[in-house]
């Protein structure tokens, strides 16, 4: 979907963290910058032998074109839902020891996170394709959108699986499936 | 989301992404009871131009719940489209996400 979008919009973004937090899972979405270091540190524990790590970054080009800047809406007690049960099914599907996924709402200023999973496990392997899946699923299912920003004001909500439900592809320039970040 | 409760007998509906742009709006009260098969066609009414330009490529949950307002493909009718939004239900309008 791609839809021009005014240099005025300005959607309602929570003021503070919205957390859900178990033993094992801790979900966030945040108007503050991620910390990576946090959600590593979260998912830290001594029967697991490999952590990864996976960082989304704002990039600062769409096909070319320059993105001056990016923002983050949500439809938060449905997308912490979402991202609750995503974790809760890879946990138990790769035996995993934790997970924390957090993702920013609001601006996310170029080259600044924007989502991070981490993940533990016994081996490697297991929290390799965990993480993978992780990301994945919560970029096709978790209730949230970025507004994208080019030079010159104008804005395009981006739909990661252009294509899919029939989504309307307006000029050519959008609907690629290609996205400004990870 | 700074949604305000809904007056008697009218419902919430909240627009997200492509629909907040093309209503101007991230939320507003519409009448109730509404058997969710006519949801779109409400919309249309208000908005014309919004069933082809956001609607068709969007997800509806009730309360939380994603409603079928389409069926599966196969012959079946949708399993919602029966299903009435009552007073004080919060329906949502979901584009394609775009998390990451």
């Amino acid at each position: 979907m791609s839809t021009t979008e005014p240099s005025t919009y300005n959607p309602d973004i929570p003021s503070a963290p919205i957390t859900k937090t178990t033993s094992n899972i801790h979900i966030e979405l945040t108007p503050h910058a991620l910390s990576p270091s946090s959600a590593t540190s979260f998912v830290r524990s001594p029967s697991a032998g490999a952590t990864v790590l996976f960082i989304g970054t704002t990039r600062d080009t769409f096909n070319d074109l320059a993105v001056s800047s990016l923002s983050y809406t949500s439809y938060p007690p449905l997308a912490m839902t979402t991202l609750f049960s995503i974790a809760s099914d890879i946990l138990k599907k790769h035996e995993l020891d934790k997970i924390a996924i957090v993702h920013k709402l609001g601006e996310c200023p170029i080259a600044e996170e924007s989502v991070v999973i981490a993940v533990s496990a016994k081996h490697r392997k297991a929290a390799w394709r965990a993480g993978e899946e992780a990301l994945e699923e919560v970029k096709g299912r978790a209730e949230i959108w970025k507004l994208e920003r080019f030079e010159g004001g104008e804005g395009v909500w981006r739909a990661n699986r252009d294509g899919v439900m029939g989504v309307r592809v307006e000029d050519g320039e959008g609907g690629t499936g290609k996205k400004s970040c990870c | 989301m700074g949604v305000s409760k809904a007056p008697e007998g009218h419902f919430s509906i909240l627009y997200f992404a492509a629909a907040s742009t093309f209503t101007a709006k991230s939320s507003e009260h519409l009448l109730a009871p509404l058997a969710a098969g006519q949801l779109f066609a409400l919309l249309e009414q208000r908005y014309p131009g919004i069933t082809d330009k956001v609607l068709t490529s969007c997800a509806v949950t009730v309360n939380l719940e994603y409603i079928d307002l389409e069926g599966d493909g196969d012959g079946d009718d949708a399993e919602h489209r029966d299903l009435v939004i009552k007073a004080g239900d919060e329906v949502a309008i979901i584009p394609p996400v775009s998390s990451g």
